[in-house]
């Protein structure tokens, strides 16, 4: 049992921001109040016999909010542990405030079958921290072909499913997998790039593409397969989700879309937000991501479709990959970006900081959106919910070190470099899993 | 290291070594080990253990040379980069021209052919507006999109409208296989719109000089009566480019500073 004094509560799912207490109880919300409990309270709402059987935890200039969902993350496992696995991604989760996340399928075995979802979640739960769902391969083996077994997938615990990590290039394989995804009520996915666009390239194709001499892909070999998709999930009724949106005319379909009705949604990466072409630097390959770092002008729109309602989640494509992997001539290297640890507190400090970004706002986009879009019970600290909170400390500074990490992996821009606004204590259905910055589990 | 096939730029610096006294060895790769054997930090690693005093290095990644750089004691020459710089060529066209001209200001040179896929037209846009040359870089639209314009220099689809007044014209070597990806339809066309002849050069009436980076494709990019004409200078080129690379070695190596290596 658990009482939570003098936190700001930030919690969008309940409409509410500001000085509140909360009590916990087998793993759920048993009270929330803005007015702090009596102690008599404490006990007749906990049915505790007396205070000794509560913990007790002051967060006093700290805000206390739902455990970030997101909706887009690498684990690895099976079969490329020297990357990540499941539990040290799972440990990167909750030091970074994610008490849920979504497990994409671009493993070796490709997650197409039940018997591997339920291996994914069972590795999560083995790891005993963050919430690992796993999201099911749309196609099998990624081919793009067949349709995987999405009704047994589902039931073994796939809440999504995508062949993330490859842009499906059949538009007929993409239109018959939103019909029989109904069958599941989960949403697709949909990783859009077009290989005859994008192919070979390795960065955004512009004018610091063209200095540094790099192959490019156009921000057309996204936003082509945005519009195939939204156009498809409209004609089936489908249920869509786009990945990480990097470009202006994305950002500009999904609107239209979303006018439409058509039953589409979307996520940012906060790399995409931070970075732009232009600090692509040809001996650091940390910043080589897929989709890649956009133009300061599909930046701008990207800020301002998250705040305007038509991106409706932010998701850090956690991406992690070996140092030898990255350790190569940039067209060489591997895309992806190490986001778990440091997305949070790169935002914070770059948009919640600077007034561009509203506390509520970054915990409607992290947690409450991708809880209800992907039918999670998470996202809020209702009377009721599962205790997944995050105790943040908004004045938090830390330097990004190899040993900083628990993510096996180092390719992140923020390596070397400080970043404000990290969480300093993290429950995960009631129980403590990170405390002043240490995991607790096992190992 | 030469990971990409080259003759007279690997040759040219083997040359340039041996007439100022330098070992040379010569490591050889084709391209495929990059992946299947030997990553290039281990490869820099090995150099360096060998105490190796410069290298100079040929790579089909941009940024390979300034990678090796950052891992090796040892002095780097880029010998060319990916799609991004060719510096050493650069150079020894920036000699040629100067050797006949002496000023640079004043002068127009156009760089005609496959723009977006060429080290050589960056790194010699890039000199010759430093050095106060007018530069034009022309061919078709496929292989010169807009983003080339971050070199700050013109740009034009029509070589016959920018022949008049050119002082210098540069045609690069065309990668036949450009044609299979669609980047351009026919070598037939090709020829007609950007291939340099006699009679085309004439259009310029000045006393044109006529480079060319090497291997020629002749028939295409340049015809043979012209690569062989006395307006040619890409003989001289080759030559040249002994010279430079012998000056950027001895440089490198501490010539004329008084901290030469041992």
């Amino acid at each position: 049992m658990l009482w939570l004094k003098n936190v700001h509560l930030l919690d969008p799912g309940q409409g509410f921001s500001g000085p509140a207490s909360l009590l916990v109880k087998d793993g759920r919300i048993a009270g929330v109040s803005k007015q702090p409990f009596s102690e008599d309270e404490v006990l007749n709402i906990l049915g505790a016999a007396g205070l000794e059987e509560v913990s007790q935890v002051d967060g006093e200039g700290k805000y206390l909010f739902p455990g970030l969902v997101d909706a887009h993350v690498h684990l690895r496992e099976p079969g490329q542990e020297d990357k990540e696995d499941i539990n040290s991604g799972s440990r990167a989760a909750v030091k970074g405030g994610f008490t849920s996340v979504l497990a994409m399928a671009n493993t070796q075995p490709v997650v197409d079958t039940r018997a591997l979802v339920e291996f994914v979640r069972l590795q999560g739960e083995r790891a005993g921290l963050a919430r690992v769902y796993p999201v099911a391969a749309v196609t099998k083996g990624f081919q793009g072909k067949e349709l995987t077994e999405m009704v047994d997938l589902k039931e073994g615990g796939a809440v999504a499913f995508s062949d993330d990590g490859h842009g499906i290039q059949r538009a007929e394989t993409m239109r018959l997998a939103l019909e029989y995804a109904k069958l599941t009520g989960c949403p697709l996915i949909s990783h859009c790039e077009d290989d005859s666009l994008a192919a070979g390239g390795a960065m955004r194709r512009g004018k610091a593409c063209a200095r540094l001499g790099l192959k490019g892909i156009p921000a057309s070999a996204e936003s082509v397969m945005v519009a195939r998709d939204a156009l498809l999930a409209g004609e089936t009724g489908g249920k869509i989700h786009i990945a990480h949106v990097s470009t202006k005319e994305s950002v500009r379909i999904i609107r239209a879309a979303k006018k439409l009705g058509i039953d589409i949604s979307a996520e940012v990466n906060p790399h995409h937000l931070l970075f732009t072409d232009e600090d692509v630097q040809l001996t650091d390959t940390s910043y080589k991501v897929n989709p890649p770092l956009p133009s300061q002008e599909d930046q701008e729109a990207l800020l301002e479709g998250l705040l305007d309602g038509t991106i409706d989640m932010l998701a850090t494509d956690h991406a992690p990959h070996t140092w030898e992997e990255k350790m190569r001539p940039f067209a060489e290297a591997p895309f992806g970006i190490n986001g778990l640890e440091t997305a949070l507190a790169a935002l914070w400090q770059n948009f919640v900081i600077k007034g561009l970004i509203k506390p509520e706002k970054v915990i409607e986009l992290w947690s409450l959106r991708p809880a209800l879009r992907f039918g999670l019970e998470a996202g809020t600290l209702k009377i009721g919910a599962p205790a997944d909170m995050v105790l943040f400390d908004p004045n938090r500074r830390e330097t990004i070190t190899p040993q900083s990490l628990e993510s096996k992996a180092q390719n992140t821009p923020f390596l070397g470099k400080e970043l404000q606004g990290f969480p300093v204590m993290v429950w995960v259905g009631g129980k403590p899993v990170m405390e002043n910055r240490k995991i607790i589990g096992k190992d | 290291m030469f990971y990409e096939n080259s003759t007279r730029t690997r040759t040219s610096f083997e040359i340039a070594g041996k007439i100022l006294g330098a070992d040379i060895t010569n490591f050889s790769v084709a391209q495929s080990s990059v992946n299947k054997g030997e990553s290039l930090l281990d490869t820099a690693k090995t150099l360096q253990a060998m105490n190796i005093d410069l290298v100079i290095i040929r790579h089909a990644s941009s940024g390979a040379s300034e990678f090796l750089a950052k891992q090796l004691r040892a002095g780097v020459i880029n010998g060319g980069d990916g799609q991004h710089a060719h510096p050493t060529q650069a150079l020894l066209d920036f000699f040629t021209m100067k050797e006949r001209w002496g000023d640079f200001r004043g002068k127009k040179i156009l760089i005609v052919g496959d723009i977006l896929h060429s080290r050589v037209a960056r790194s010699n846009a890039l000199g010759l507006k430093k050095l106060g040359a007018e530069v034009v870089l022309i061919g078709p639209p496929t292989l010169l999109p807009p983003e080339m314009s971050y070199l700050g220099v013109r740009t034009s689809y029509n070589l016959d409208r920018e022949l008049p007044g050119a002082d210098a014209v540069m045609a690069l070597r065309l990668q036949l296989e450009r044609q299979q990806s669609g980047l351009f339809p026919s070598l037939r066309e090709y020829n007609r719109l950007y291939g340099l002849t006699k009679e085309r050069i004439a259009k310029t009436g000045k006393d044109t000089i006529v480079l060319h980076p090497g291997p020629l494709n002749r028939g295409v990019e340049i015809s043979s009566d012209l690569a062989d004409s006395v307006q040619s200078v890409i003989e001289e080129q080759v030559t040249n480019g002994v010279a430079v690379r012998m000056a950027l070695i001895y440089l490198l190596m501490g010539g004329g500073t008084g901290n030469v290596v041992a």
